[in-house]
């Protein structure tokens, strides 16, 4: 296991130092003292651990491929931008825009996501142990957000295909976002989950309130011309 | 862009390091905009004296404008302390009754002054540059208080000069102060209405309506977290601002939760700022940091 401390190294020191110390073949690194700095682990495309020893700043290994990654802290605005595979996990809360674009993996948030969580995801869950803010899971396309906690103001607006479970209150439905009945394989889904990633007690997964895009906005009509007012 | 951040002691000391605490958050924004910094802190006010911090000018002969400056509010009280570092002069009047006259008095007739703070706890010191020149030139970490405001500014609406730098004091109301990162887009419309009204606004920096606006309806009898709620649906565009009286250090992010604010609380402190990475250069210890979520309004009570 190899160690590398933040104090007195730029953020470009610090991650090029992770790139040599994993180009050496090493599998399992540590960042002490991120404190909270932005762009930590960025593009980190092997299936290495990382774990950082406290918050990180923004853009917390967005657009990596592979690695487990554990911070033991908060997050800041874009943690896991565009994640294609690996798991990312949050010992704390979570910034604006957590795992937005995200393709693949799994990122799991153990307190509360701010505002648009989980927006245009195109693949992978997005797992908020805690409650998520206004807008998460804007104009989804594929993927699973879970929110075990309660959800802000448009939640699941304008979505495609990504389909959202909520443990908690959803405070208000976002455009086109429906209610859905949660079938046997969703509760199965949920339970295995779950089970896997948070500690007991765990929610039961009958109690989660299934949600998806109505469609109506997958094509343009006339006749909805007021939705589609406010949607834009 | 712009770096907001807040600080309030929750041990009860008047006199604590409020100053470093600050500097050392603004430090760590200091990328977030170069052009000016600036904090208000509050002090304990325990003399009861009006302080004041007076913007001699941009440029010019500032020890000549003082001396008029100090002619003018004889008077008005009694001036138990004159100093001049740069281009302010900070005054200490007792048993100023009135305020606003000394405010009008300092200012009359001369467009280059300004009195950039006014109030028995607050003190505002701002100027073009980085935190570093900040505390350079006024000793800001040196400064003891209860709680304070600072900022560091990117200009994108508006002049880069002392005046249009923050935090800003809500002229006329003493000992209200306000820090603001993001745009008030109804600012025109605002603006215009207090203008109506004969309010004088000093800049055209948007954020200095905030001041304004909270200071209107403080007067009229609103709590600080009554006008910050009253204030979401008032102002249009992106904001998180915090806003400190001399009892209460409070903020408020705008419904679509597009500008960042970082809050924690623990047992001794409150801190916040626009991002994580100010709280930890500046508080040690171990506590957790929360992102604001939209619309949210707090104030905390000192």
């Amino acid at each position: 296991m190899a160690e590398i401390s933040y104090e007195g190294q730029t953020t470009r020191e610090i991650n090029a130092a992770l790139r040599r110390l994993v180009a050496q073949g090493e599998t399992e690194l540590v960042v002490r003292h991120p404190g909270a700095r932005h762009n930590l682990g960025v593009a980190t495309v092997q299936p290495v651990r990382l774990t950082f020893a406290g918050s990180v700043g923004y853009y917390c290994v967005g657009m990596s491929d592979g690695p487990t990654v554990e911070i033991h802290g908060s997050a800041g605005w874009g943690l896991a931008e565009s994640l294609l595979s690996g798991v990312v996990m949050v010992h704390g809360n979570a910034g604006n825009g957590a795992a937005a674009s995200m393709r693949g993996g799994t990122v799991v948030i153990y307190g509360d996501a701010a505002a648009r969580a989980g927006v245009s995801m195109k693949g992978g869950t997005l797992l908020i142990g805690g409650n998520c803010g206004y807008m998460a899971g804007f104009m989804g396309q594929k993927g699973t957000l879970i929110v075990c906690g309660d959800t802000g103001e448009a939640f699941a607006d304008s979505m495609y295909e990504t389909v959202c479970f909520v443990g908690g209150r959803i405070a208000e439905l976002g455009n086109d976002a429906i209610l859905a009945e949660l079938t046997a394989e969703d509760a199965t889904f949920l339970a295995t989950t779950l089970t896997r990633y948070l500690n007991a007690p765990l929610p039961d997964p009958a109690s989660f309130t299934k949600v998806v895009a109505g469609r109506k906005l997958w094509n343009f009509d006339q006749r909805e011309w007021a939705i589609w007012r406010e949607a834009l | 862009m712009c770096g907001i951040v807040g600080f309030l002691d929750k041990t009860h000391n008047a006199h604590a390091a409020v100053g470093s605490v600050l500097c050392a958050m603004l430090r760590a924004l200091g990328c977030r905009g170069p052009d000016s910094a600036g904090v208000a802190l509050y002090g304990s006010g325990e003399a009861g004296d009006l302080v004041l911090q007076i913007k001699l000018g941009e440029r010019g002969d500032f020890e000549a404008r003082s001396q008029e400056i100090v002619a003018r509010v004889q008077g008005l009280g009694t001036l138990r302390e004159r100093s001049r570092t740069a281009a302010y002069l900070r005054l200490v009047l007792s048993d100023a009754d009135d305020p606003r006259q000394v405010e009008r008095l300092i200012e009359a007739d001369d467009h280059h002054v300004e009195v950039v703070s006014m109030g028995r706890h607050l003190e505002i010191v701002k100027q073009v540059g980085s935190p570093q020149s900040l505390d350079a030139t006024y000793g800001v970490s040196k400064w003891t208080g209860t709680h304070g405001l600072g900022h560091t500014r990117l200009s994108t609406e508006s002049r880069i000069d002392l005046s249009h730098s923050q935090p800003f004091w809500a002229h006329g109301y003493p000992d209200l102060a306000i820090v603001h990162n993001g745009h008030i887009t109804n600012y025109d419309t605002m603006r215009r209405r207090y203008a109506q009204r004969g309010v004088r606004l000093y800049t055209h920096n948007d954020s200095e309506i905030i001041g304004v606006y909270l200071a209107e309806r403080l007067s009229r009898g609103s709590t600080l977290g009554e006008a910050l709620q009253a204030s979401l649906t008032d102002f249009d565009g992106s904001f998180s601002y915090l806003a400190a009286t001399p009892q209460a250090l409070g903020f408020a992010k705008d419904p679509f939760a597009l500008k960042p604010l970082l809050v924690t609380e623990t047992e001794t402190f409150v801190a916040v700022a626009t991002e994580e990475i100010a709280i930890r250069a500046a508080c040690a210890g171990t506590y957790t940091v929360r992102e604001a979520q939209a619309r949210e309004v707090r104030v905390w009570q000192r």
